[in-house]
């Protein structure tokens, strides 16, 4: 989706960019304005309703045959303009956090940093809003040179993963897929154990080495995360948990389906997972500020949990 | 079908860089064929929603950077517009072709529309200029970082912060069910730990406070006004949140863990014995929250002290285990 601003921003460096390359393919313009080359058609259907002459006349006399883009009076209409505030702000925080980020090769990191400093320059005062929004990507480097080796000489790893749901740590092979970084980064691998994609977090890597077999993970099409990594589906058992005041928390971190307010000041939340049993280190959590209404079978695994506990106490 | 409002932008952005005399509203009204659509000039209604949406058009602009100066006419008064070429050219910048494709990767972070649009117009300037070398796709990182902004109070929050006007909104503090309504003067945002905070002035408390913003219910209000106290030059907002989050935490707890178990607490951990053949002792920070982190293990983490922390978790664990009234716990070693 893009907005009119958008849409007219792109518009104005499009006039600059197209003005130096007659006949430009749009393919490769599409490209290198990070769109889809239906918005830049798109784009390029407005752009001969625009002009620069009051009172009719001078429109851009801009067409394109879908493959390639002329523009018959080719004029100095723009010129490259300077960066807004927003412009500025987005670039350099997002410039800043990646080069601040633990696995970021050093490489990367020193031409960021060289392209922070030029892009400050450029800014001039607009960069100044840049330094009230801070992004930190937190501390996992000490696996990611492995990682980073996996992917560039297309290996398999092996990892020693702390996985949460079982408490416990499990040697595994899992050929990599990619890497994300949202707060925590995490491996998205095909796993060789369970024949199947997992994430893994990478602060939660005990070990890790890259082995001789090359990766061969089975054709996969990338899931879309724009709402998230987990993707809770209809199919997957439901888990009903009273919360609390003290247990609100719960509906800010865990993806729901529904959270209804109780008179105590609580929630009611109902929530999909694929393995309830995953959410039993949350209610030892929750304690006294968390009950499980369902499934039964989570409430009796977190109460047998609890009696094991409290039984070390009691010896 | 009424004209595009990219058309209606484009249009008045190419007549204000292409002129060498301040444009009056009705010289602009008459060339733009948007705005002549809009309603017939003299008559009151339409001169009313023609002036609204010449001024937002205006306002739309200046968020993509145009500068245009105001001028007043020395004969009859009357406003002109323009903007001038000098002061909207993007500085001389080049960034090569590794520059260039670590850039595009940033670039690509943020999940928010507003961001992610300004940075990839940014971008797109940078390309139209010509500054960017051209970068290619081999030996890029398999880093794929992202910044989520899905709270809605982001983005007002983003642009009050920006132009430093107060907000307004309801606030419900951790573990509380009722949100109380609070006056703020944004001073920064922050992501950490995968969350995003605000801290500012709270005019109310009339003291600097960290807000996280899933808590903030509603809508994000606009005040009148200007701040009232002075921003400071740098806001920490991390040292603030990790202060409530615990951490920093200077005393230690003395645990055990079952040897397979509990690999967070191990990476945490100031020091790690093997106390048989099962079980390991760890010294760790005792922070804020400590209790609760502890309880997630079950049985495989026994608390050895200090004595309160040790308490806190049995209390726990007996609200889980469903034992009534907490009795006297006996004292004994694990």
């Amino acid at each position: 989706m893009s907005s009119a601003i958008d849409q007219t921003r792109r518009m104005l460096s499009l006039v600059t960019y197209l003005r130096e390359r007659p006949g430009a393919r749009v393919s490769e313009v599409a490209r290198a304005f990070g769109v889809t080359e239906r918005e830049l058609i798109r784009d390029l259907s407005v752009l001969p309703m625009c002009g620069t002459s009051f009172r009719g006349g001078d429109l851009l006399d801009i067409d394109t045959d879908g493959e390639q883009i002329w523009w018959h009076n080719a004029d100095d209409v723009a010129q490259p303009l300077r960066l807004a505030a927003d412009e500025a702000t987005s670039l350099l925080v997002a410039a800043r956090a990646v080069a601040g980020m633990p696995g970021l090769r050093e490489r990367d990191r020193q031409a960021l940093t060289r392209a922070v400093a030029k892009l400050e320059a450029a800014a001039g005062d607009v960069a100044e809003g840049s330094t009230r929004v801070g992004v930190t990507f937190e501390a996992e480097g000490d696996v990611f040179a492995e990682i980073d080796r996996a992917f560039t000489e297309r290996k398999r790893l092996w990892l020693n993963y702390w996985s949460s749901g079982r408490g416990e740590l499990t040697e595994r092979e899992v050929d990599p897929i990619r890497l994300i970084t949202e707060g925590h980064t995490y491996l998205e691998a095909w796993c060789r154990l369970s024949e199947d994609r997992r994430m893994f977090r990478l602060d939660r890597i005990a070990e890790i080495k890259v082995l001789d077999t090359p990766s061969d993970p089975p054709p996969l099409e990338l899931r879309d995360l724009s709402e998230g990594l987990v993707h809770p589906s209809s199919e997957d058992p439901q888990v009903v948990l009273e919360v609390a005041p003290g247990g609100r928390w719960v509906a800010e971190y865990y993806p729901h389906e529904s959270a209804e307010e109780l008179p105590d000041g609580g929630l009611r939340i109902v929530l999909r997972t694929p393995d309830p049993s995953s959410l039993l280190r949350l209610v030892l959590r929750l304690g006294p500020d968390g009950r499980v209404l369902a499934p039964a079978t989570l409430a009796e695994q977190a109460r047998r949990a609890a009696d094991a506990a409290l039984a070390r106490y009691a010896g | 079908m009424p004209i595009a409002k990219s058309e209606r932008l484009m249009n008045l952005a190419l007549c204000l860089m292409n002129t060498k005399r301040p444009l009056s509203k009705r010289e602009l009204r008459e060339s733009i064929e948007a705005y002549r659509e809009a309603g017939a000039a003299g008559e009151q209604a339409s001169e009313d929603a023609f002036n609204r949406m010449f001024e937002r058009d205006k306002d739309d602009l200046r968020e993509l950077g145009l500068l245009i100066d105001v001028v007043e006419n020395p004969l009859d008064g009357e406003l002109g517009y323009l903007a001038r070429r000098d002061v909207n050219r993007l500085p001389e910048i080049h960034l090569d072709a590794e520059e260039a494709a670590a850039l595009s990767l940033a670039a690509g972070v943020w999940e928010q529309a507003r961001l992610a649009g300004a940075a990839s117009g940014a971008l797109q300037k940078l390309r139209a200029a010509g500054s960017l070398a051209e970068d290619d796709a081999e030996g890029r990182t398999a880093l794929q970082p992202r910044i989520p902004a899905r709270e809605a109070a982001f983005e007002p929050l983003l642009v009050a912060a920006r132009d430093r006007r107060p907000v307004g909104f309801d606030y419900r503090k951790s573990g509380s069910a009722v949100a109380e309504a609070r006056t703020v003067e944004p001073w920064a945002l922050e992501f950490w730990h995968g969350h995003w905070y605000l801290a500012g002035w709270d005019r109310d408390r009339e003291d600097v406070r960290v807000f996280r913003l899933s808590r903030i219910m509603g809508k994000v209000r606009s005040k009148g006004g200007r701040f009232t106290a002075e921003v400071p030059d740098h806001v920490d907002v991390r040292q603030a949140v990790a202060r409530f989050a615990g951490e920093g935490a200077t005393e230690r707890a003395r645990v055990r863990v079952r040897r397979k178990a509990g690999f967070p607490l191990r990476a945490k951990a100031v020091s790690a014995q093997p106390v048989d053949a099962e079980w390991d002792e760890l010294d760790i920070p005792y922070g804020l929250g400590l209790a609760a982190d502890l309880v997630e293990y079950g049985p495989d983490v026994v608390v050895l002290e200090p004595a309160e922390l040790r308490a806190d978790v049995i209390a726990r664990l007996r609200a889980v285990a469903g034992v009534g009234a907490v009795a006297s716990e006996s004292e004994v070693g694990a």
